[in-house]
């Protein structure tokens, strides 16, 4: 009895209830579908492959190589590899150069960008941004022309004086030549981000701090620096990430200088292992190591600096 | 995951297919439907000049066999994208692949045994041309052009400074004194690190085998007594600063080439081309030299360079692909690539090349087709390469390229390379030997 008169409510709540879940549903649809499609499915395939390899099963000197489960073989041999580890040892040198001379030259504009009464910002603004528009590869030829010997216009005019000539792509000069490229790329678009956190600043704040007899150095280094503390957070987890993942700069440079190898950075190393020698697993497991080690520097990074900047506590 | 084992299954079709075809040559009368109905479309992989004028050559005359080409890159990475292509069963029926990659490409499962197809096509070659695409017995593709090594020089530059031409190395290292001395911003030649086809011709020259093959073991000779005495030859030279040690064809270095201060470069004799394309104002300026010798009197040089056609395992008409193959061993083809630049592999095209004219960079030298089928002649024959040429040929360079940068011998830098060779052999499961 209760039964048939119950039955239709739940039956209508149901239907209400599927009418407002669907929607939201729908709408996670194709970003979804793209996700899996594009990032999870990559990410798990490439992680079974890092357990594959490719292994002669045929026999004979021209025996077929086939494709095997090997377990944690690729694994081993990544770390076995020295080159891949005196990668880390270049990228560290490369990124203390250029992480903190992008970050604090972004700082310096937007900060110069957000005094009062500045003339041509915009102009400065625009132009300051600009090479963050060329790409990597075209700015890294560009610059590979500047420091190549005999068309470059500083030895041009160096050599019109007598003076020797400068060699940038060999021996000490190589670190800072390959950094500058990435640096003068990054700064547009860290000032940009800076300047952009330097522009919510509420104006009291500098009205309150003028009262007080604060001047305009006083101002940027004791307000304007701490306020923008989660912009640079910001700007220098997406350099530290930027940094291990340096590929473009070091390849495209790489066939004007013989100091620059195949595995000079370890994103080149792996490179190479998938395309030059044909060994797409070792590939496969050295990108999950290099993965999980971005995500643990990251993780490390945002905690260390979030107690900082935000007082500490919860 | 899905995805990739259907690609497996598809290459293990394709592989037992072929294999299949392998079996029951010579009693398979009727060829799967695919010859009679209609015409039949074949994907071809290719990189030079003269292939978009062979496919419309082909097309013309075989209405039912109509080839669609696509240029997917140069030789490194058509083999690169020829064997994941494989992978995913979607690649090409026909494609271009250099012969030392070859070897690669079998052990891969990229190229298809085509023994049964190319019946007497063998007598329309060099021994030693044909010899690079037949392994164990097996013919895995058509030879389609060559670079046999000679000396490519700048003879405007050499009748100024003086120097006589070098018939050997020890001329060769004469010559370069003189030149440098005579002109101080002025060199031979280079030296560079990522020459690994030029230094393996040269080690060649001299006797070395890097690769060879008895029984089911391989035998790695990358670091004996030849190549070292190859190696420590350009050290010498190196460290006396009579000869260049960086990267060919920069910026910096078309630039020192175009001031007529780099004289010359010893490499395959396609080399002309190449140089054309950098230094269009020096036409006319550059001749054509056979390689210099180790011992006077010799000749003999090794080849740097030069691909054929092969079909591939994933081919759905590989006996179609085939007879587009062997289409590279016509004097249709060979005047095509005469045309374009290129050498001609087969016997054919390479008589046709004593009617035609030389190559731009080297238009005033009457004799130069004289001169490079006396050097086609003498190429070495019966070389092998080994499976893993594309592993040898990256250490080698990443080698040489620390050694020139460290100042370290040259000589370290073929160990070093063999020890990295051997090493994946073994990993990939062949039998190795290593002296």
């Amino acid at each position: 009895m209760t039964a048939t008169v119950q039955s239709p409510a739940p039956a209508r709540t149901l239907r209400r209830a599927r009418r407002r879940w669907v929607p939201p549903y729908l709408f996670l649809l194709p970003a979804g579908v793209l996700f899996i499609a594009f990032f999870a499915i990559p990410i798990v395939y490439a992680i079974y492959l890092s357990f594959r390899g490719f292994r002669v099963t045929g026999g004979g000197p021209f025996g077929v190589r086939q494709e095997a489960w090997v377990g944690f073989e690729n694994y081993i041999k990544t770390f076995a590899e020295p080159e891949f580890l005196a990668g880390f040892g270049r990228l560290a040198i490369y990124g203390v150069i250029a992480v903190p001379l992008t970050l604090g030259l972004a700082l310096i504009f937007a900060l110069l960008l957000d005094l009062p009464r500045i003339r041509a910002a915009r102009f400065s603004r625009t132009a300051i941004f600009i090479p963050y528009a060329v790409p990597g590869v075209i700015a890294s030829l560009l610059w590979g022309f500047l420091y190549l010997p005999s068309t470059s216009p500083l030895n041009w005019i160096l050599d019109k004086l007598g003076l020797p000539d400068v060699v940038m792509l060999s021996g000490g000069a190589l670190y800072p030549a390959i950094a500058n490229v990435a640096i003068w790329g990054g700064v547009g678009f860290n000032m940009i981000i800076i300047y952009t956190s330097l522009r919510g600043i509420p104006s009291e704040i500098y009205e309150a701090a003028r009262i007080d007899g604060a001047n305009e150095w006083t101002i940027a280094w004791r307000i304007k620096i701490p306020l923008v503390g989660p912009a640079l957070v910001l700007t220098g987890l997406f350099s530290l990430i930027g940094t291990l993942q340096v590929y473009g700069e070091p390849t495209t440079l790489r066939p004007m200088t013989t100091e620059i190898s195949q595995t000079w950075v370890p994103l080149m190393k792996i490179y190479r292992d998938a395309f030059a020698r044909d060994d797409l697993s070792l590939a496969a497991a050295s990108s999950v190591i290099l993965a999980i080690g971005t995500l643990v520097v990251s993780v490390i990074l945002l905690r260390a600096t979030q107690r900082k900047s935000f007082g500490g506590g919860e | 995951m899905q995805r990739s084992r259907m690609a497996t299954a598809l290459v293990g079709v394709a592989v037992t297919g072929a294999i299949l075809a392998g079996c029951s040559s010579g009693e398979s009368t009727d060829e799967p439907s695919t010859a009679s109905d209609g015409p039949v479309t074949l994907e071809y992989w290719a990189w030079n000049e003269s292939q978009e004028k062979i496919v419309a050559a082909w097309n013309e005359s075989h209405p039912d066999i109509q080839v669609k080409h696509s240029d997917v890159g140069g030789g490194g990475d058509t083999s690169a994208k020829l064997v994941t292509s494989t992978r995913a069963g979607n690649a090409p029926d026909v494609a271009l692949v250099e012969y030392n990659t070859l070897p690669a490409m079998i052990v891969a499962g990229v190229a298809a045994d085509i023994t049964e197809y190319t019946g007497e096509l063998a007598e329309q070659f060099a021994p030693g041309v044909w010899s690079q695409t037949t392994f164990d017995g097996a013919t895995y593709g058509v030879p389609q052009d060559t670079g046999p090594q000679a000396l490519n020089y700048n003879k405007a530059r050499f009748d100024e400074l003086g120097v006589e031409v070098p018939t050997t190395w020890e001329e060769f290292a004469e010559a370069a004194e003189a030149i440098h001395t005579a002109d101080p911003d002025a060199y031979i030649t280079t030296f560079a690190p990522a020459e690994f086809g030029g230094f393996a011709a040269f080690a060649q020259q001299a006797g070395a085998e890097w690769w060879s093959v008895d029984g089911d073991t391989w035998t790695v000779d990358i670091d004996g007594e030849a190549s070292k005495a190859v190696a420590d030859y350009w050290q010498d030279l190196i460290d006396r600063d009579l000869v260049l040690a960086e990267p060919l064809l920069t910026p910096e270095w078309n630039a020192s080439l175009n001031e007529g201060n780099i004289l010359s470069w010893p490499a395959g004799i396609w080399a002309a081309g190449v140089l054309y394309g950098v230094g269009e104002q020096m036409e006319g300026e550059w001749a054509l030299a056979p390689l210099p010798q180790w011992t006077p009197g010799d000749a003999s040089a090794a080849f740097q360079g030069g691909s054929g056609a092969i079909v591939t395992t994933s081919s759905e008409h590989p006996k179609e692909a085939a007879e587009f193959a062997a289409f590279m061993a016509s004097a249709e083809v060979g005047q095509i690539q005469i045309d374009t630049g290129g050498y001609p592999a087969s016997l054919a095209g390479q008589e046709l090349t004593l009617e035609s004219e030389p190559p731009a960079l080297m238009s005033n030298q009457d004799d130069y087709w004289d001169v490079a089928a006396e050097i086609a002649a003498s190429t070495i024959p019966d070389l092998s390469w080994g499976p893993n040429v594309n592993v040898a040929s990256s250490a080698f360079e990443d080698a040489m390229a620390s050694a020139i940068t460290n100042g370290t011998p040259l000589a370290d830098a073929l160990t070093e390379t063999e020890k990295v060779v051997v090493e994946d052999m073994r990993s990939a499961g062949f039998e190795v030997e290593a002296d």
